[in-house]
């Protein structure tokens, strides 16, 4: 896949100053599922699933997930951040093979 | 492969080795942490029956009934279980004294039962987190959220999956 690792991220058109907005990410990324050959035993490799995201607003690490290969492929998430200052939102997605992925977003009150 | 032998028994001091370090490691874990490992150094997603799973994650901690507090959002049948919408919204302060601490995602029959853990702080103003999952087949889902006083309550729905999404 060529769009491997581009990131997506939506937060709400309008944003006043003190909301608590519901952001939505997602990321292309084929999140692999574990693999068995014929007589059902896991073939053993390195499998490239996203482990973590960061979700980091004005310096801060304001949420993580853990996240396994039972997540489905490219996957969403969804957060809410408590808007207090315009700044930058930053997404960031880390993979079992040591990849990031990152993604960010301008909070900008109207 | 006439090599063989050799080759054998240098992994084998090889793998002695690695053996060695593993355990300094692990000790070495044990002291600076004053016994108690946290779930963090381990790998989530393992390969496990669900009450082994929980076993490892919770400890075998209580677990209140959180049918008042939590909103789990998903559907009652999913038709693809290779992309399951998952939302889950706790309605509980988001103060420094008290917030939620974590959310997790529970499906009972998937092979890597923990979904995902999200670990949330005060900032985010509310306590809600949505992700797209898998569902291997026909299974319950719970959502368990931890308490920063690490209270557990838990809400469990059952979804329908008509084409499973796990694979292997």
């Amino acid at each position: 896949m060529s769009d491997i690792g581009k990131v997506r991220l939506r937060v709400p058109a309008s944003i006043k100053a003190g909301d608590v907005i519901r952001v939505r990410c997602l990321v292309i990324h084929p999140m692999e599922r574990i693999e068995r050959d014929k007589a059902g035993k896991i073939i053993d490799k390195k499998y490239q699933y996203i482990d973590t995201v960061t979700v980091t607003y004005l310096g801060k690490t304001i949420a993580t997930f853990d996240t396994t290969q039972s997540v489905s492929e490219n996957p969403f998430f969804a957060f809410a951040v408590k808007a207090t200052d315009p700044g930058k939102l930053t997404v960031s997605f880390h993979d079992t093979h040591g990849q990031k992925y990152e993604g960010s977003v301008d909070i900008a009150f109207s | 492969m006439r090599q063989g032998h050799d080759t054998g028994l240098t992994r084998r001091a090889a793998l002695g080795a690695l053996g060695t370090v593993g355990v300094a490691v692990s000790l070495g874990g044990v002291v600076t942490l004053g016994g108690a490992a946290p779930a963090a150094a381990q790998a989530l997603g393992q390969n496990e029956p669900l009450e082994a799973a929980l076993k490892r994650v919770f400890g075998g901690r209580p677990m209140k009934d959180g049918s008042g507090m939590i909103k789990l959002d998903i559907p009652l049948i999913a038709e693809n279980g290779a992309v399951v919408p998952v939302g889950v919204e706790v309605n509980a302060p988001m103060t420094p004294q008290s917030y939620v601490k974590h959310i997790y995602i529970v499906a009972d029959k998937n092979r890597i039962p923990i979904v995902t853990r999200v670990a949330l702080t005060p900032a985010s103003g509310q306590a809600y987190m949505g992700a797209n999952i898998r569902l291997g087949e026909t299974t319950d889902v719970r959502a368990i959220v931890e308490q920063s006083d690490g209270t557990l309550l838990a809400l469990t729905r059952e979804v329908k999956v008509t084409v499973g999404g796990c694979g292997g």
